[in-house]
């Protein structure tokens, strides 16, 4: 009873988030300078046939009605079809206004679908990384407050801070595959290709998991109920394992809900340095063709999965913390 | 481990020398006793003679920088200074601990019937998790918490105060120590459940043949509790004796000087009583009809719940009344507090402040009205600026009020801290370094730079320990004849009440149940809550009231579900059919006091046949 009605709540704040953020990307794509028919059909097509164009594809009508006509058919799962990409493979464009294969353009839907469990797996694979190298440290840490375990942990995290993740990418590129042979990097053809840049990846929340960890950690061994628990017969294991950690943990789920909606949102530097076939490399090439639907789409689907990743952890903390009502 | 294998009569807990440092200072020097199984000996002292310390390090607890300095702690013949490892087995399995601070003592995240059983089996792996489940809820039922089982599948936060302890006590006695010490328990607990606790921890002695020992500040709780008494002072054991010879032969100066600082309720000594007030006069603060109600969101339902603070309350504050408030925690004092301040208004009802109807007052008025009564609060530490030089915080209010250049300003925060005994010398002093006491003197200071007629005193003494809040009182009284202060004290203490206090109003649930004059309410108090809640306030006296007559077991009823009728009858033994279908309004009683039971004489009835009632908004 309580579950459904705080989904209920929540989706439908969530849909009205998703409606506002669809509202602003599309009307700041129409303000922008650059327009896309032109860098459709090319440079050399006669001003008439990019009028003609746009006017069939209704990009000349007023925003709102635009903005009506994409989001009705948003509501019925279409999101649309590319400007540029046609449903055959690469990007078209340039001198090619009067190529035939315009009219087979690719779904805004289906490219979404094919780079999306990519990135996922990505951002599942940098993230068990990042936990590996964050809860130990950052655990060890705030068990010991200002002694060296906290030390070496505020270090770790200041060295992993202040490394610039494309700097990263291509160093570890360097040594991991060039002069080691250890892994692949560039491209994707295979679960390996995943590492490098989700270890990039990791590199960059690990701090954040730390820091987080060693204050809440700290935190909660001040307070009276572990002091007491000792007092009460109960092992270090226990107070630390089942009480401490437990927690602890709802400050960094919190951490870890943000984090993991950034990484499915797409990470453009590092996709981009490993010319990794993600939801980031997609957006960059969007942007850099003008591909509204596209970009759009990108959006509305970023938008969801931030909401639906915020519910998920706010029930989690629920269920970690009863105290929590949201 | 079993019991008889020792035998009875032997000494269970036997210390020796027992001396404990912070560093190099000594905490406690010389310290032997011994504690025979199944008694209780209570430990008294003032804050700081080592009482706590004692405590943690008899149950092997204690931190760096206290470190055991020499001596032993012979448990069953076994020295748990030479042997920590031997101490920390025996920790909450044979020697088990119970705190002051109940709220803070179970992990939050989990039920506390899961506690319950992971400390059990912590302690005795050897129980399995149905039996000590089973245990758990028949110790629960046992301390008298209302339907255990379903009890046990709730988070601590669903527990009350009280209650928690309960849960605390059980948590202590579950594994069946052969000892208990009980540090402070009945200290952050209202007067009547703290009676109930004390009833409940000698039933379970007497029951599970424990021996307690009970560490508190308040000499009446320890005499009620024990079998004997030690008093600690300045980390010594000074002197040990049954309650009875101790209060009628006390050996040693110290504790003459306890008994005879004690303030008493019934016994003469300084009363608030004899001030002679004109109650003919226009009231400076007449409250009619006061009501609040707070909106909560309940947990797992549709809607909102509404907590009704405050209810009905009626009273009339005159010049020059030290007029007192008192009532337990979740009476809505505080609720109060805040509409008689126009922090808040309320749902219904006003507050006149020299005919002017705060409640309705418009915020431009409300502040220039503020000049004329201001507020001083219970926490010395949290509603000080802690970046601010204490001569900064004193101008503020003189700043807000646009009173004065810089110069003048200055002189006057000076001259008042002059006056509450603050040294000239702390004006740019930070309030950091300030005690308690000072800080309260601050906070006096700061309320009365404005120079205010009415003082609203929220439970301002209760943070500071007997003899600071002696000094604050003569310093209030001295302020009230030099500058005509009317005082307001919201206090859950009867003895500070008592002593202060010319006029007393009792709250209960949100209610005004009695509004009377000091002697009558402590002689002839015309509520039954009245008399439960002095039936129940720690005093050497012998009692006017006997808590068994007094009061029901049972805590109060939720403020978010009040039954309808009186909100008293669930725990009044008096209660009968018409208290549980009809709430009684306030009624005179003769001599300026009134009450709110149907028990006494309806003075209405007997003089207007046509005025049954006359019910509040």
């Amino acid at each position: 009873m309580f579950i459904l009605r705080f989904l209920a709540r929540r989706l439908g704040q969530g849909a009205i988030i998703i409606f506002l953020v669809s509202a602003l990307i599309f009307t700041l794509l129409r303000v922008v300078p650059g327009d896309p028919v032109r860098l459709m059909v090319g440079g050399m097509a006669p001003d008439t046939l990019v009028e003609e164009i746009a006017a069939e594809m209704g990009l000349r009508d007023p925003i709102h009605v635009q903005f009506g006509r994409y989001m009705g058919k948003v509501l019925q799962g279409d999101l649309g079809e590319s400007f540029v990409r046609p449903a055959s493979g690469a990007a078209v464009g340039g001198a090619s206004f009067d190529d035939s294969t315009r009219g087979e353009r690719a779904k805004v839907l289906d490219l979404i679908a094919e780079t999306a469990p990519m990135t996922l797996q990505l951002a599942v694979l940098a993230m068990v990384f990042a936990l590996m190298i964050g809860v130990p440290i950052g655990v060890w840490g705030g068990l010991y407050p200002g002694r060296l375990p906290d030390r070496l942990a505020l270090y770790t995290s200041s060295l992993f801070v202040s490394l610039p993740n494309f700097w990263l990418g291509i160093v570890l590129a360097l040594l991991l595959s060039v002069k080691l042979n250890l892994l692949p990097a560039i491209g994707y053809r295979g679960f390996s290709y995943t590492i490098l840049p989700a270890l990039v990846l990791a590199v960059e929340i690990a701090p954040f998991i730390i820091r987080t960890l060693t204050v809440s950690v700290a935190g909660v061994m001040g307070q009276s109920f572990i002091d007491i628990a000792k007092v009460r017969g109960l092992s270090r294991n226990q107070i630390v394992f089942r009480h401490a950690l437990k927690n602890s943990a709802v400050p960094l789920l919190n951490l870890l809900g943000v984090q993991f909606s950034m990484l499915l949102g797409g990470v453009l530097v590092i996709e981009f340095i490993f010319d990794y076939p993600g939801l980031g490399l997609l957006t960059i090439n969007a942007v850099m063709q003008r591909d509204f639907p596209l970009i759009q789409g990108i959006a509305i689907v970023t938008a969801a999965v931030f909401v639906l990743i915020n519910i998920a952890v706010d029930l989690l903390a629920t269920a970690i913390d009863p105290r929590l009502d949201y | 481990m079993a019991l008889d294998t020792t035998g009875a009569t032997e000494t269970l807990l036997s210390v020796r020398g027992l001396g404990v440092a912070a560093g190099d200072k000594p905490i406690l020097t010389d310290i032997s006793f011994d504690l025979a199984p199944c008694s209780i000996l209570s430990v008294i002292g003032e804050s700081g003679s080592g009482k706590t310390v004692l405590a943690r390090a008899l149950a092997s607890w204690l931190s760096a920088p206290l470190r055991v300095t020499g001596g032993e702690i012979r448990f069953r013949g076994r020295d748990l200074v030479a042997d920590p490892g031997h101490a920390r087995s025996l920790a909450g399995r044979e020697i088990a601990y119970v705190g002051g601070n109940p709220a803070g003592a179970l992990d939050p995240t989990m039920t506390v019937g899961a506690q319950l059983v992971e400390k059990l089996r912590a302690v005795r792996p050897d129980i399995p998790a149905a039996e000590a489940r089973a245990k758990a809820i028949r110790l629960l039922e046992a301390v008298h918490i209302p339907s255990a089982a379903r009890r046990f599948h709730e988070y601590p936060f669903q527990y009350s105060g009280g209650m928690m302890q309960r849960a605390m006590i059980v948590d202590a006695l579950i594994s069946d120590p052969a000892l208990l010490i009980a540090d402070n328990i009945t200290q952050p607990l209202d007067v009547t459940v703290a009676a109930q606790i004390l009833k409940l921890m000698r039933e379970l002695n007497h029951d599970f043949s424990t021996a307690i020992l009970f560490i508190c500040s308040s000499l009446p709780v320890a005499c009620d509790a024990s079998d004997e008494v030690m008093v600690l002072h300045e980390g010594r054991v000074v002197e040990r004796q049954t309650p009875a010879a101790l209060v009628a032969r006390p050996g040693h100066s110290y504790t003459r000087e306890l008994i005879a600082e004690l303030p008493t309720l019934w016994q003469g000594g300084e009363t608030g009583a004899g001030r002679e007030i004109d109650r003919n006069r226009r009231a400076i603060m007449s409250v009619r009809g006061l009501a609040k109600a707070y909106e909560v969101r309940a947990r797992g339902q549709a809607g909102v719940s509404r907590v009704q603070a405050v209810r009905n309350v009626d009273f009339d504050v005159f010049p020059g009344d030290n007029f007192g408030v008192v009532g337990e925690s979740g009476c809505g004092k505080s609720s109060l507090m805040r509409l008689l301040t126009g922090l808040e208004r309320p749902d219904a009802g006003s507050v006149f402040f020299e005919g002017e109807n705060v409640a309705a007052a418009s915020p431009k008025r409300l502040r220039a009205l503020r000049r004329k009564f201001q507020l001083v609060l219970q926490d010395p530490y949290g509603c000080l600026p802690p970046q601010s030089p204490i001569g900064a915080i004193l101008e503020e209010p003189l700043k807000i009020h646009r009173i004065g250049s810089a110069a003048e300003r200055r002189d006057r925060a000076r001259a008042v801290m002059a006056e509450v005994g603050l040294s000239d010398s702390l004006y740019r002093a930070l309030p950091t370094g300030l005690s308690a006491g000072q800080r309260q003197r601050l906070n006096v200071a700061r309320a009365m730079i404005l120079e205010p007629r009415l003082l609203i005193m929220d439970e301002t003494l209760s943070a500071l320990d007997q003899t600071e809040q002696g000094k604050l009182l003569d310093l209030f009284d001295k302020l009230q004849a030099q500058h005509g202060f009317t005082y307001i004290f919201i206090s859950h203490d009867l003895t500070m009440v008592r002593q202060v206090c010319s006029r007393i109003a009792v709250m209960y649930l949100g209610e005004t149940v009695e509004v009377a004059p000091n002697e009558r309410l402590f002689f002839d108090p015309g509520h039954p809550y009245s008399r439960a809640l002095l039936s129940a306030a720690p005093t050497l006296e012998e009692r006017r009231y006997r808590p068994e007559d007094c009061l029901l077991e049972g805590e109060p009823p939720s403020p978010i579900d009040l039954p309808p009728g009186c909100a008293f009858a669930s725990r009044c033994p008096q209660a009968f059919d018409r208290c549980r279908a009809e709430n009684p309004a306030l009624r005179a009683r003769g001599d300026h006091a009134l009450a709110a039971c149907f028990l006494n004489p309806d003075p209405d009835i007997a003089l207007h046949e046509t005025a049954t009632e006359t019910p509040h908004a």
